[in-house]
């Protein structure tokens, strides 16, 4: 699934584009270091964790998109970070479970 | 931040001690007690520990052999991936005349398996205090993480520098309040701090000042 059809599935809001970006699996977690152990690459993170180091960890992990639920705001040093990765961030008003459910087509991340 | 500009920075701002608390690592406490003692201002070496719930959390000691102790306990635990310095910089640890004597390996921006409580209990096994870090803030508090303060296991908590004590204090009633910079860079250094009036800068003295809530903050920041 592209980037854009990501963002549309969970009728959210692109803070920061990954235009093209090619995402086959999601991730829900808000735990860090769980995605950081878990998370594969070519994926999408559900989570409301919006800060700068959720961005180092989508780094690390190979994240294509972060989508931040319940649409908290995204501070400008983490969206500044995100453009520099290349790494897209998406807002929502779903919950991470309604977000999971709207992108159930694509496979569960691993690592 | 070289420990020698760290130490001048206190000295200008007229502050009388000070702590150092890197994240996850006081391995660079034995340079900054140095240029500390060298300079004749007061100093707790120490580190701000990320717990197992992503919480922050400041642990204070006497002696630099205590904070050392407790970083290894808490390598124990960490990941054993190693640092990407393009993602999260790089962790030299330096001598007091800032040479370069190790890269830290760890990535020492992530959390440790430890919780609280574990954590609680180590840090007063080993002589030291343990503050929840910047409590009202939305990432990494206990009151983002948790919802609230764990019982029996903190000794103060601390607001970061623009948090509003009115709304705050309320919210952690029961425990001293304690302000810092949290300083990731030599200019913010000093523009927040706490006060008391103790003879010396040491765990005794500040623990005391938390159990009779002696202790006064400074104003906060409004603008930054």
């Amino acid at each position: 699934m592209k980037f854009e059809e990501l963002a549309e599935k969970v009728q959210g809001t692109v803070i920061v584009p990954n235009n093209g970006a090619e995402i086959t699996s999601v991730y829900t977690g808000d735990l860090l270091s769980d995605v950081m152990g878990h998370c594969g690459d070519e994926s999408a993170l559900v989570t409301v964790q919006n800060h700068l180091n959720a961005i180092a960890v989508c780094t690390l992990a190979g994240v294509e998109a972060v989508v931040i639920c319940h649409s908290r705001p995204v501070p400008d040093d983490m969206r500044e970070a995100a453009e520099r990765e290349g790494v897209g961030i998406i807002t929502t008003a779903m919950s991470q479970f309604a977000a999971s459910v709207a992108l159930s087509s694509l496979e569960p991340s691993v690592k | 931040m070289s420990p020698a500009g760290i130490v001048s920075r206190i000295q200008e701002a007229g502050l009388g001690g000070f702590a150092l608390t890197d994240h996850q690592s006081a391995r660079n406490t034995p340079a900054v007690a140095e240029c500390a003692r060298r300079a004749g201002i007061a100093f707790l070496p120490g580190l701000e520990v990320q717990t197992a719930e992503e919480v922050h959390t400041v642990c204070l000691f006497d002696t630099v052999a205590s904070a050392l102790a407790m970083t290894d306990w808490v390598y124990e635990a960490m990941p054993k991936r190693v640092n990407d310095p393009e993602t999260f910089g790089d962790q030299p640890v330096v001598t007091w005349d800032d040479d370069i004597v190790d890269m830290e390996w760890r990535i020492l921006a992530m959390g440790c398996r430890r919780t609280i409580e574990e954590i609680s209990k180590k840090v007063h096994e080993l002589g030291g205090l343990y503050i929840a870090a910047h409590v009202d803030r939305p990432n990494y508090s206990v009151f983002s993480a948790l919802g609230g303060i764990p019982e029996n296991c903190f000794d103060a908590v601390e607001l970061s520098r623009t948090a509003d004590s009115s709304i705050w204090a309320p919210k952690v009633e029961g425990y001293a309040i304690t302000r810092s910079s949290d300083a990731h860079n030599l200019d913010d250094v000093a523009k927040v701090w706490s006060e008391a009036d103790i003879t010396r800068f040491d765990i005794s003295s500040l623990k005391e000042v938390f159990l009779s809530k002696s202790l006064q903050i400074s104003p906060r920041l409004t603008k930054f």
